[in-house]
């Protein structure tokens, strides 16, 4: 409980000094936030009734504390291009993005624990260095360029879907579902190839234990020792990376997502940026870190779950 | 070159040197001499198939893609380069000072640390981009910043690893100041470790640039970049594959080149 505790208290502590980076950092940016509002045409009288009135006269950590505590409750503020509050504008492209990055998780778990098993039980074959070759190959390919290479065979050989014809998921759910596939795909292939490495090598130091002899000893065959006993304590080193991975995933749907022409977070963040509108970029750039730092919060916990030899430090 | 050949004798190591040394081939000739201007336009060679006149085609303005893809390479690599030298450089500085010296130092750089750790680093640089604004040395600089926080902690945990060695104990009965122990004693140590990361630094420094030059943010046109071109060859995927393809496969060997040769150093035999 104590252990907790302490974690999530170090979180709390981890998001109250990104969200005060996040803040500062748009602070320092030069430039009026009243004037970008109102236009360069704006009287001085009139800029100063919107400063008074966007509260920009107070004191810096009096702003700060009201912006957190605004951002708490859901209130993002107001865009400056578009007369619509930030909220609005990005609720409804959470659920793109983090279906993307849950597909992507999804494959990226579910293709490398058999095929780094697979790879790890025959480590020297023929077979073993054929997907050491294709994973290095892998890695090093940009998931956009593979976004484009999908385009091209899937797209336009093999007519498999309409390149750029996105489907909204208010529309039609499961049409949703499929055209997110490729583009997820594209983002979990470069992370598999890595994962199937880390986990190859994990089991390969794993199997020359002591309780993997004692396994075989009782008569398991290679297939249950592998998935019984070895994979549990192969596991411990690919959640950490996995964690890590689920980060690069969010901030890798952004590129990817301009490949397949989706409108999701990544879309709106770019515009933004070449938009100077600040209070939307500050709230993705927020939210992602939001996530990537629970997401590192459960990892910690995850891994307390199956390596009791944390328990034992304290 | 030949010392280096032959003492990692593996295998990675070669074919990544082989890979490697083409594209700095490309990269420094590229600065010197192009086949074509890299802003010719030539209507007739519009998506002119590759053929000895243009190994790989040409563009929708009838660019010769090799000449620019030349162009690309040396931006990319120009520009991963510098990345990686600020990351290491003012990493070094901040993971040696606080896995040195602890303290309270140590503890208020760290968690801010942790903190832009939290940020996955294609997007530290597009929140530093969109505070400095796009273009060429912007990217750079955005790209070379948000590399600083994962070079520092590697290297603050290597010098925490040191400071418990006797030799830093003998150093010090011998007179030598903190800022000798730090560079001229232990720095030597984790050599072996800031090289590899700087490797692994300088592929992930071509991907976030290729990825930020396919948003558009990165190096602006008429200057040719390898991301840029791949986002522009996107709309003629159908009619010129090539054009995508290349400037593509380019990126692919310039980061295998390197992450095979990481691999054979950590082979060593």
């Amino acid at each position: 409980m104590k252990y907790y505790l302490k974690k999530i208290v170090s979180m709390l502590l981890t998001l109250l000094v990104v969200s005060f980076l996040v803040f500062a950092a748009f602070e320092i940016i030069p430039g009026d936030p009243a004037l970008a509002k109102l236009g360069a045409e704006a009287t001085e009288v009139r800029l100063a009734q919107m400063r008074e009135q966007m509260g920009l006269n107070r004191p810096f950590l009096v702003r700060y504390g009201s912006w957190v505590l605004d951002c708490l409750k859901g209130n993002f503020g107001n865009s400056y291009s578009y007369n619509q509050s930030v909220r609005s504008m990005i609720a409804d492209k959470i659920p793109i993005t983090i279906t993307m990055t849950i597909m992507a998780t999804i494959l990226t778990i579910g293709i490398s624990i058999p095929a780094g098993v697979s790879t790890a039980k025959h480590a020297g074959s023929r077979y073993d260095k054929g997907s050491y070759v294709v994973n290095q190959f892998v890695m090093a390919i940009p998931s956009f360029f593979l976004g484009i290479l999908m385009t091209f065979v899937f797209g336009l050989i093999l007519h498999w879907f309409t390149p750029g014809g996105y489907i909204s998921y208010k529309k039609d759910f499961r049409g949703f579902l499929g055209y997110m596939i490729l583009p997820s795909v594209a983002i979990a292939i470069p992370k598999c190839a890595m994962s199937i490495k880390l986990l190859r090598s994990a089991i390969l130091t794993e199997a020359d234990k002591d309780y993997v002899r004692t396994a075989y000893s009782r008569g398991n065959s290679t297939t249950q020792v592998l998935y019984g006993h070895v994979l549990k304590n192969a596991l411990i080193p690919l959640v950490t990376f996995w964690g890590m991975a689920v980060a690069d995933m969010v901030a890798g749907s952004i590129v990817v997502e301009q490949v397949f022409n989706i409108p999701g977070l990544g879309r709106i963040l770019l515009t933004s940026i070449s938009n100077r509108d600040y209070p939307v970029v500050e709230a993705i750039i927020l939210l992602v870190a939001v996530v990537v730092i629970v997401m590192n919060l459960l990892v910690d916990f995850l891994y307390r779950k199956i390596d009791h030899r944390i328990d034992r430090e304290e | 070159m030949r010392k280096l050949w032959k003492k990692y004798d593996n295998f990675h190591f070669h074919i990544g040197l082989i890979l490697t040394s083409i594209i700095m081939i490309l990269a420094i000739t590229g600065i010197f001499y192009t086949p074509y201007e890299t802003t010719e336009m030539n209507i007739a060679a519009k998506f002119a198939r590759p053929s000895l006149q243009h190994l790989m085609g040409c563009d929708n303005y009838g660019r010769d893609i090799f000449s620019r893809v030349m162009e690309g390479i040396r931006n990319t690599f120009f520009i991963a380069l510098i990345t990686v030298s600020i990351g290491t450089v003012v990493g070094v500085l901040i993971g040696a000072a606080t896995g040195y010296f602890g303290g309270l130092l140590d503890e208020i750089l760290m968690r801010i640390n942790d903190a832009l750790f939290a940020f996955p680093s294609i997007l530290l640089a597009l929140v530093i981009i969109s505070i400095l604004g796009t273009g060429t040395i912007n990217v750079t600089l955005a790209l070379g910043i948000a590399f600083i926080p994962s070079f520092a902690r590697i290297v603050r945990s290597e010098y925490k690893k040191q400071m418990s060695q006797d030799y830093i104990q003998s150093a010090r009965l011998m007179g030598a100041g903190d800022a000798r122990i730090i560079f001229v004693h232990i720095l030597p140590n984790i050599l072996p470790v800031l090289v590899s990361s700087v490797m692994i630094g300088f592929n992930n420094a071509v991907l976030a640039e290729a990825g930020l030059s396919y948003l558009g943010i990165g190096v602006q046109p008429p200057e040719a970049s390898l991301g840029r071109m791949l986002s522009e060859a996107q709309s003629y995927l159908f009619t010129a594959p090539w054009y995508s393809l290349f400037p593509g496969l380019v990126i692919v060997v310039m980061v295998l080149g390197f992450a095979l040769i990481a691999e054979g150093l950590s082979q060593k035999k």
